[in-house]
């Protein structure tokens, strides 16, 4: 690479990162993980990590070309207690996007945010 | 030198006071140099380790750099040390010692001044107090100028033990530092690591220089003379050196006694304090520590001489108790400690060459404790001596040579040695990092030691650092240029989840609201419903309906419907049980009165024996009723349908009675079966001359009246819409005429009274009637669809047409004026004739006026009608059409005589054949065609009058008749054709009227004769067998007789 190099920073539309797609698979594996499970401490953190990959690996397969993605689940057992979660990003909001899904049930809520980001 | 340093030290302070002053700050800040302890212990510590790490950390101090900031500056005067120790040596720390006692001096003073709390937090302290002590330092360098000139000869002794002493720990520093960057060179590999060495060096060499420099400039202004003699003292070090073991071990136990004998319990305690760190500090190290320490002591020993030894100790440690005042370190330690905190209270560079001091010393226990332990001990550090000793200014251009020659040394190792020692150079790199130096120090040596002998750095780590610093390079480039093109920006903040806390309550109710509990009971007494319904339950059958309603009715229910079949043919039955109970009813009565008449007959043919011959038996009608009480009876009629069916006319009387009927007619209808009563009671005004029956049912009665009038009866009309009476115990009604042509029809009815009604047969000319089709007729008559003809004496022949009206109107009629409110049938008037013109005017004048008296008409043709007169004669006339001949029937013999025509009757078997009675007792047999009678018996009653006379209904040839003299004379034309066989006169009783009834066409044929007596009785007498029944030779007699006379 030279200093002609054509560098693509734009992503051809249809592999551009397209947030209801992903939330919907984060919707359809968190509904079919989490449905019916009740929160148990020992257990999360590795459904935690599992519930990532799953979407992680989910969303590549969906086919946005060039994307990093970074997974972030948060499950939290559900007492009553306030939870607030936002995320802030620096990033090139033409290209970059992201997608979060919220899951509740009776004693946990999960959270599964997953940014995608552009790499040019 | 020692007693210089003494003096100085006296000069401020003696030993008493210092004491006391020590005693009283220790009592007083007890807690507070407790605290110290504890907090300098795990400085002691890192210092302890620093000592021993320097070497190293000379060279990581890159990496070290983010520590914190007393310790960096530690570190960097630590450099700044070494350096100076380099170039200037002895006489920087002599100089630095005398500061380092003004130091302490000014320190002891102001301590005394300063509040004990201050103390607690040593840098922040020294910080505050470092202007304070600078300025007074200054002042204090000052006017100590001269005491420090006149204390050179002193100075300068000690100056150069310290120097030799310095000079050949530096030596070993060097020495040893060498050796460690060797195999920390060796470790790491790569030229990073080299570089930053190199770095390292050239700074630490810059930064030397910089200290030099502002020392030189200090320095020299004090020390311009002493330099001069430094050089000559540099030998005795040397010399020293060489006595060291020996005075090491006897020093070590002067000390301990010195310590014991001058700070007493407080020595005792602070070491007791220092003796477990001692132990902590240097546990790998054990005996040999000591053995170090030893040797440190030794060569303070070597450089103080054994005069001064004592008071040097005493200096020393006296500065050690001030400036901390807690310090309970050894001897070893409380130096370094002394020292340290006279670089604290120091401006910057006195600071630097205070600690320069500090980690110079500390430096010298590393050095000896590597001694000890790498075995070499002082053989090594023995020859380094000079070397170290013989110029300090040169030491950086040494320094860089031996640098080189490391480097040197490193890469003949690198392209010997092979690639697989990464992992070893990583976890070697992990231990560097554990700050577990105390302790790891000596495991750290061995493994220098044997970097030394086998390591080799890691060639293709480097390489592969190399590639990637190239791929990082490009990426940089990558990332600048695109950098250029993309515009980053902050995203909004998205907020990811947003839970809000439940509140209490709802809390609750997830908690406990559903999940525990269970509902027993509530309040409300909801279990206890009660439902009530007011509306009783609808019953629902099906029920059907339909129009026009059939047989069973218009409505009905299929699930009852046979109850209802049934209640239905009951109803039904009720309907025919009615008319069968009328009907069965009549038969009973009938049967009870018959049967009642019979007993009474009997009795009475028993008691009277006037019973009449022909008489086969009798009834009485029960005419013995109020109304009719007084009243003769003027006609009598039978039916010619029902022939039990009689009519009976009771003319008005003159006598009063009960009931106001006097000056009306009474018609009463019987049946001959019940005879009992009358069925119906007609009344009417006037004198009623003749009457009739409508043909077929009698359900008419028409009576033409002496007033002229034809009057009508309806018997169909409901009794209750006629005038009632109770007579007796029994309630009689009196029917009104239904229809009257007296006032409404005047004009086209008769002027003079009607001598006959008469209903004109419905039968075509010439057509012979049988039975059957008279029958037949009888039901059409139903219909009533005839017509009626009356006569009046004048003459005057009228036709009328009985006409039923389909409707009744209660509220009478306003055109038909004769018809009575409710009636239904009426007369209309059809046709006029005059039938009395024909009398010849000459026969009038003779006979005077001619008198249409009886009127019949041939029942074979209801066109021909016969009158009979008042001149014997009876005329024969047609109601239209050609006159048919005979014009008249007369007598045998010829002319007209004035004889009435008082009965005209046609025989029921042959009907060209009738009777003409007339009023001189003649009786004439016509047939309809000749003018002359058949047969004519002019004696047949013994000259009396013939009132009546009738063929019998039974027998061709059987005719009764009456005559005036209440003589009944019957007459069998096949028995006797001169005269009557029977002659019955009733004498007693007059007969005033008589009727033939008879049926002959019934199986149980029956004849009689019904006679009105005068007193008003009727008498029902049957016929013997012998007029009844028929006979076969009847028909040829009457044959015959018509042959004879014609």
């Amino acid at each position: 690479m030279e200093g002609s190099d054509t560098y693509l920073i734009r992503p051809n539309h249809q592999y551009k990162f397209k947030p209801a797609i992903v939330k919907e698979c984060i919707r359809e594996i968190v509904r079919e993980r989490l449905s019916g499970m009740r929160y148990d401490p020992e257990e999360v953190p590795e459904l935690c990590r599992s519930l990532g990959e799953c979407v992680k690996d989910k969303v590549k397969s969906s086919g946005f070309d060039k994307y990093k993605l970074v997974v972030q689940v948060v499950i939290g057992e559900q007492r009553g207690q306030g939870v607030k979660m936002s995320s802030r990003c620096l990033w090139d909001a033409d290209t970059d996007n992201y997608a979060e899904d919220i899951f509740l049930n009776d004693s946990l809520f999960c959270m599964v945010a997953v940014f995608g980001s552009y790499y040019y | 030198m020692h007693s210089d340093k003494k003096l100085t030290k006296e000069d401020t302070w003696r030993p008493a006071a210092l004491r006391r002053h020590i005693r009283e700050e220790e009592r007083g800040d007890d807690n507070v140099r407790r605290r110290d302890d504890n907090e300098r212990k795990p400085r002691g510590g890192e210092s302890v380790e620093r000592r021993r790490r320097d070497p190293e950390k000379e060279s990581r101090r890159e990496r070290d750099k983010p520590r914190e900031v007393t310790r960096e500056r530690r570190d960097e005067d630590e450099k700044d040390r070494h350096s100076e120790r380099r170039k200037e040596g002895s006489r920087d720390r002599r100089g630095d010692k005398e500061k380092d006692r003004k130091d302490d001096r000014e320190r002891r003073r102001e301590r005394d001044k300063l509040v004990d709390g201050k103390r607690n937090n040593d840098d922040y302290k020294r910080r505050d107090r470092e202007d304070k002590h600078e300025r007074e330092k200054d002042k204090e360098r000052h006017r100590d100028k001269e005491k420090v000139r006149e204390r050179d000869k002193e100075r300068r002794n000690e100056e150069d033990r310290d120097k030799g002493r310095d000079e050949r720990e530096k030596e070993r520093w060097r020495e040893e530092r060498d050796r460690e960057h060797r195999p920390e060179r060796e470790r790491r590999g790569g030229e990073g690591e080299r570089e930053r060495m190199e770095k390292h060096e050239s700074e630490k060499r810059e930064r030397h220089r910089e200290r030099e420099r502002r020392k030189d400039e200090y320095e020299d202004k004090r020390n311009v003379k002493e330099r001069r003699e430094r050089h000559g003292d540099r030998k005795h070090p040397e010399v020293t050196d060489e006595r060291e073991p020996k005075e090491e071990q006897r020093r070590h136990k002067e000390e301990k006694e010195r310590r014991h004998r001058d700070r007493g319990y407080l020595d005792e305690k602070r070491k007791r304090d220092s003796e477990p760190r001692e132990r902590r500090d240097l546990k790998g190290a054990g005996e040999e520590v000591r053995h170090h320490r030893g040797d440190a002591e030794r060569a303070e020993r070597d450089k103080h001489k054994e005069r001064r030894q004592r008071e040097e100790k005493e200096e020393e440690e006296e500065p050690e108790r001030d400036p901390l005042g807690t310090s309970s370190k050894k001897s070893a330690s409380d130096k370094s400690h002394q020292q340290e905190t006279k670089t604290e209270v120091a401006n910057d560079e006195d600071l630097a060459d205070q600690e320069y001091e500090d980690d110079f010393e500390e430096y010298e226990e590393d050095f000896e404790e590597m001694d000890a332990s790498a075995g070499e001990g002082e053989d090594e550090r023995e020859p380094q001596h000079p070397e170290v000793g013989e110029e300090r200014e040169e030491l950086s251009a040494q320094r860089k040579e031996e640098i080189e020659a490391i480097q040197r040394a490193m890469d003949e190792e690198n392209e010997r040695v092979g690639t697989a020692q990464s992992r070893r150079a990583t976890s070697r790199e992990e231990e560097e990092e554990t700050p577990k130096w105390s302790r790891g120090s000596e495991k750290s040596q061995s493994q220098s030691r044997a970097s030394q002998r086998g390591m080799f750095i890691d060639f293709v780590a480097a390489k592969q650092r190399e590639v990637s610093k190239k791929v990082s390079t490009k990426q940089k480039k990558r990332s600048t240029e695109l950098l250029r093109l993309i515009d980053l920006d902050f995203s909004m903040t998205v907020s990811l989840l947003d839970l809000p806390p439940v509140n209490e309550y709802d809390m609750y109710i997830r908690t406990f609201g559903a999940a525990n509990t269970k509902q027993a009971y509530v309040q409300c007494n909801e279990d206890n419903s009660d439902r009530d319904i007011q509306t009783e339950e609808i019953e629902v059958c099906e029920k059907w309906t339909q129009h026009p309603p059939e047989h069973s009715g218009a409505c009905g229910d299929p699930n009852l419907s046979h109850e209802a079949r049934n209640k239905s043919e009951t109803s039904f039955d009720s309907q025919r049980l009615t008319a069968f109970l009328r009907s069965a009813s009549q038969v009973m009565v009938v049967l009870l009165e018959e049967d009642r008449a019979e007993r009474k007959s009997l009795r009475k043919l028993r008691s009277q024996t006037d019973t009449p011959s022909f008489s086969d038996g009798s009834l009485q009608l029960n005419t013995n009723l109020s109304f009719l009480y007084g009243r003769r009876i003027s006609l009598v009629h039978f039916s010619q349908v029902q022939r039990h069916t009689m009519m009976s006319v009771h003319s008005p009387t003159t006598k009063p009675s009960a009931v106001r009927l006097d000056s009306s007619t009474v018609i009463c209808i019987w049946n001959i079966w019940e005879p009992s009563r009358p069925q119906n009671v007609l009344v009417y005004e006037s004198e009623v001359q003749c009457c009739c029956f409508s043909p077929g049912k009698a359900i008419l009665v028409f009576a033409g009246t002496s007033v002229g009038s034809v009057v009508l009866w309806d018997l169909r009309e409901h009794a209750g819409d006629h005038y009632r009476l109770t007579i007796g115990d029994d309630e009689w009604t009196f029917r009104q005429p239904t229809f009257s042509t007296d006032a409404a029809m005047a004009a086209s009815s008769h002027v003079s009274s009607v001598t006959s009604v008469e209903v004109v047969p419905s039968t075509a000319p010439g057509g012979l009637r049988s039975e059957v089709p008279l029958l037949a007729s009888e039901e059409e008559s139903s219909g009533l669809s005839f017509q009626l003809a009356s006569l009046d004496e004048m003459g005057v022949l009228n036709f009328w047409v009985v006409v039923e009206l389909p409707k009744a109107n209660e509220a009478g009629s306003p055109t038909d004026l004769g018809l009575r409110p409710g009636g239904k049938v009426k007369l209309l008037h059809s046709s006029h004739l005059l039938t009395a013109e024909r009398v010849s005017p000459r026969d009038a004048a003779k006979t005077g006026p001619l008198q249409t008296l009886l009127l019949q008409f041939l029942p074979t043709d209801s066109n021909h009608f016969f009158i009979g007169t008042n001149m014997g004669l009876v005329n024969h006339e047609t109601s239209h059409g050609l006159k048919a001949p005979p014009k008249c029937y007369s007598f045998q013999e010829a002319g007209v005589r004035p004889i009435d025509v008082t009965s005209i009757h046609f025989s029921p078997f042959r009907q060209h054949l009738f009777l003409v009675g007339c009023g001189d007792g003649s009786i004439r047999l016509h047939d309809v065609s000749h003018e002359h009678p058949v047969a004519e018996w002019k004696n047949g009653t013994a000259g009396e009058p013939v009132v009546s006379l009738q063929w019998a209904q039974t027998r061709p040839t059987v005719f009764c008749v009456l005559d005036a003299a209440s003589t009944l004379h019957i007459w069998d034309l096949l028995k006797n054709d001169a005269e009557p066989v029977v002659t019955e006169r009733m004498e007693s009783d007059r007969v005033t009227a008589m009727a033939v009834f008879g049926d002959s066409g019934q199986q149980n044929s029956y004849s009689g004769i019904a006679l009105a007596h005068e007193s008003g009785k009727i008498e029902v007498q049957y016929f013997t067998r012998h007029f009844t029944v028929p006979n076969t030779v009847e028909g040829e007699k009457l044959e015959s007789m018509m042959a004879e006379a014609f």
